[in-house]
């Protein structure tokens, strides 16, 4: 029987051992590679993690003699222990020179040398390598820390009303690990458990927070439903682990010298998990646990950080709240590059802007350094300089077919209009986007949502100078040419039938008043490096096509009203 | 490219290359300077009629291209010039979205700062009048996006009067400065109910509070700068060394020192440079045991100091004696 436990609100310890049996453990290898998995066995191995990954070692003999007895204890073992870490190290460092399969390296850690359990360190550690090996695993939500009104001393009134964001504050909200740690789990509620672990990221400006909930009081190993313990090898019988199944894992994190953080959609470790409907999730009691498996109750875990991480932010007499900004990606780089720390500046100076914010932009071209500082008098564009430019200008945009075109000597008159065309579609979209929205630039959102609330056309003789409904049919139409493009980009247009059905008599009267929903999706592995494509190709107008097309406002959700996207404007306030 | 030691040829061709750039900017330079003085300028505003005096090969083009980029420079030489002794200066552009409010009229604010002996790459605010809705309607000059301005309600009330208050459009200003709370304070919008008395906007307030903004961060970063290669400098006998310093926090006003026995401390810096408080916390590595604070550290490193900068100068004359 397990000792006395008695439910209280740390949280669980590094140090907490899981059965290796538990298929929690094994889900959590498997998704690895060989070779992060080895890299991971040496990191444990490592001096500095190695007082919370131990690894199960042949216990030091007495004597010599001992030998043939111990050859016998682990005769029959497939993956026997090794005497020393030496040997240890040796043998993972062997194993990455050789070839091999995935799951004998997983059966040599999970039955060989850690057969007494890896501890919950060491399982964060083995989860944010899947991070780093798939970066994109995770679909993150910016949000930005707003400082709130200092409240009065009056409790009461504190109470009735709800705290105000202080437009005016010049606080910049300031963020300490140990601290915010500290204070996140005075947050958290005494039935849930929680495994934290930070991470610096290794290439990103990032620290990485690993949150690891499990829905038990209890923060023994009882928690975890294994009863192993630290002898060797012994094991009492298991339980079910079901309370491992419902663990979840969120991630948190905080770009350097920046008042935005973060946070990852929950998920499920185990995807076979039950799911009950989602009308009982909105109750406040599965707020309050939000530990089961449906999507509106990952969605009130996700309620509960917001509410609990500002909390942990704050200090006395400086709180804060979390706003969200709309921005949501699996792009680390595209959220930093947004919503990022103090070297990023393109936060609010996107698309065809970002000529304003881009500090490296004359530096590619082989000029020295910086040329927007005032001491330099050359020109920004000096004579002599136009047969150069325009030389760069044909050889950067897109390539192959533009080589061989200029390649055949002869241009028929039409081919020569051709090229004319393109060279200023390019221009058209080098003014609209600048340098964002390359393909190659790794900074690519996966889905933007944007709903237009414009008033519909009034009729179609009458010239409506707006030019959202043009474009909106564009993107329609690009979508049959979009393979054509090597362009993943798929468009969706779906007209609301909300406003359309009820009001379609009303709308004879008062035509002005119709405003259809039409939703728009964009879909592709870099959304706005197709619609810059789309507008080189020819598709897109790019003289006529509104602003948010550009991704310049910095946002995957918006609402488009008069051609503009509302409430966040881009101006990153 | 793909063969691992480049040939003699590729080599050469990089070198020429390389000198292509040189020599271009080079006559860049050259061209720009030649414009830019004086004599040039004579020269080219009443060019000398006498045969002999007439410079060989001018044409009317050539001299009408030569005034032209004989302006351009003017014009940028005066701008330079305002850049580098203003540091606010404004500018104006146009906004390439078509459905962009006021027709895309965009006004920019470029602010210079001048640290580590060098001018930054100036930080821009730029801003719309997104508030002169109702005029520009009644004005019905509207080509093009006159006519979709009629969602803004806030200013219907009072035409015209908000016309000209401007709201922060994009900027590229780092987080680290509050530019939102600034922009609150300094360019609030107009009230929502037209009875409501709000408060007037003020952008030369706004301009020069961001720029103190950006400059003191600029300068902060500078300062711990400083502290670092004083302390890269110190003698390598010293006896406890600080090994790193580094800011800890977005606006660079919290340091973190870190000593070689593995200590480590916080200083925190005012906005303007000046040490508000020091700590130093017995590390795992201290003899003290335990963790504590360790005054004697700290008085060792700050003394009678009352800014970073002293400290600074502290360090480095330790170097020196």
């Amino acid at each position: 029987m397990a000792p006395i436990s008695i439910p209280t609100t740390a949280r669980l310890p590094s140090s907490l051992r899981v059965d290796p049996s538990n298929p929690a453990v094994f889900k959590i290898l498997n998704r690895l590679s060989r070779a992060s998995l080895l890299t991971l066995a040496l990191d444990w191995l490592d001096e500095r993690n190695l007082a919370l990954a131990a690894p199960y070692l042949r216990p030091p003999s007495s004597s010599e003699y001992d030998d043939e007895e111990d050859e016998d204890e682990y005769a029959d073992d497939f993956n026997p222990p090794l005497r020393s870490l030496d040997a240890l190290q040796e043998l993972y460092t062997s194993l990455q020179s050789r070839k091999g399969s995935k799951r004998e390296v997983i059966d040599r850690i999970i039955e060989g040398d850690w057969r007494h359990g890896l501890t919950l360190y060491q399982l964060a550690m083995a989860d944010i390598q899947y991070l780093y090996d798939h970066p994109t695993s995770q679909k993150w939500a910016a949000y930005r820390i707003m400082p709130l009104k200092p409240v009065s001393t009056n409790d009461e009134e504190e109470e009735q009303q709800p705290p105000e964001i202080d437009q005016e504050s010049l606080v910049i909200p300031r963020f300490h690990p140990s601290t915010f740690l500290k204070n996140l789990q005075a947050q958290v509620p005494p039935d849930v458990k929680a495994h934290y672990n930070f991470d610096r990221h290794r290439t990103l400006p990032l620290s990485i927070l690993r949150i690891f909930i499990l829905d038990s009081p209890y923060n023994t190993s009882l928690g975890l439903q294994s009863g192993s313990s630290s002898s060797k090898g012994t094991r009492t019988a298991r339980k079910s682990t079901t309370t491992f199944d419902t663990s979840r894992t969120v991630y948190i994190a905080f770009p350097d010298a920046s008042p935005y953080i973060y946070i990852s959609k929950p998920q499920l470790l185990s995807g076979s998990a039950p799911t009950t409907g989602t009308g009982s999730s909105t109750t406040a009691a599965a707020k309050v646990t939000g530990i089961n498996t449906t999507a509106g109750e990952a969605k009130s875990l996700q309620h509960l950080l917001l509410v609990g991480i500002p909390a942990a932010l704050s200090r006395p007499r400086q709180r804060f709240c979390l706003k969200p900004t709309n921005l949501a990606t699996r792009n680390l780089n595209e959220l930093l590059d947004r919503r990022g720390g103090a070297n990023t500046r393109q936060g609010a100076a996107g698309g065809g802007w970002s000529i304003y914010a881009d500090e490296m932009r004359e530096k590619g071209k082989g000029k020295k350094g910086n040329r927007e500082t005032p001491l330099d008098t050359v020109l920004p564009s000096p004579p002599l300089s136009e047969e150069e430019n325009e030389a760069e200008g044909a050889g950067k945009g897109n390539g192959k077919g533009e080589g061989n075109k200029r390649a055949e000597p002869p241009l028929s008159l039409s081919a020569k209009r051709e090229e004319r065309e393109r060279k200023r579609r390019r221009l058209v979209a080098k003014a609209r986007f600048a340098d964002t929205g390359l393909v190659g630039d790794g900074k690519g959102v996966e889905r933007v949502d944007i709903i237009i609330e414009d008033e519909f056309p009034s009729s179609p003789s009458n010239q409506h100078s707006s030019s959202t409904q043009p474009s909106s049919s564009t993107s329609s139409s690009s979508s049959s040419s979009s393979s054509r493009d090597r362009d993943r980009d798929t468009e969706r247009d779906t007209p609301g039938d909300r406003g359309s059905s009820s009001s379609s008599t009303a709308e004879k009267q008062k035509q002005e008043e119709w405003r259809p929903t039409v939703k728009l999706t964009f879909h592709g592995s870099h959304v706005f490096a197709g619609i810059r494509q789309l507008v080189e190709a020819g598709i897109i107008d790019g003289e006529k096509m509104p602003g948010w097309m550009t991704g310049e406002e910095g946002v995957t959700v918006g609402k488009v009203r008069e051609g503009r996207i509302r409430g966040n404007k881009g101006s990153g306030l | 490219m793909s063969s691992p030691t480049p040939s003699p040829l590729d080599i050469e061709i990089e070198s020429l290359k390389s000198k292509i750039t040189t020599l271009k900017s080079n006559l860049r330079i050259q061209t720009s300077t030649i414009l830019s003085s004086p004599s040039t300028t004579s020269l080219l505003s009443n060019p000398p009629s006498s045969s002999q005096l007439k410079p060989k090969g001018i044409t009317p083009t050539i001299l009408k291209s030569l005034r032209h980029y004989a302006s351009l420079q003017k014009a940028h030489n005066q701008q330079s010039l305002y850049r580098t002794c203003a540091t606010i200066t404004t500018f104006r552009v146009q906004d390439p979205d078509p459905n962009a409010v006021d027709g895309g009229a965009v006004l920019g604010l470029r602010i210079e700062v001048f640290a580590r002996g060098r001018f930054a790459r100036p930080y821009y605010v730029l801003m719309n009048r997104p508030f002169a809705a109702g005029s520009r309607k009644e004005n019905g000059k509207g080509t093009g996006n006159g006519g979709k301005e009629n969602g803004k309600e806030k200013s219907r009330g009072k035409k015209g009067k908000y016309a000209n208050w401007l709201r922060v459009h994009r900027h590229t200003i780092p987080p680290c400065v509050p530019l939102s709370g600034l922009a609150a304070r300094y360019l609030p919008a107009p009230p929502a109910r037209p009875d409501e008395q709000g408060r007037e906007q003020d952008l030369v307030k706004f301009a020069r509070r961001l720029r103190r903004e950006l400059v003191r961060y600029h300068h902060r970063l500078a300062t711990i700068t400083d502290l670092r290669k004083a302390i890269l400098a110190e003698a390598e006998s010293e006896t406890n060394k600080i090994q790193n310093v580094t800011p800890a926090d977005a606006e660079a006003k919290q340091i973190t020192i870190e000593w070689e026995d593995g200590q480590t401390g916080r200083l925190v810096m005012g906005d303007d440079g000046e040490i508000v408080q020091v700590v130093a916390l017995n590390g795992s590595g201290g003899q003290g045991g335990g963790s504590g604070r360790d005054r004697e550290v700290v008085r060792e490193l700050v003394g009678q100091a009352k800014r970073v900068e002293d400290v600074v100068r502290r360090l480095r004359s330790g170097t020196k004696g």
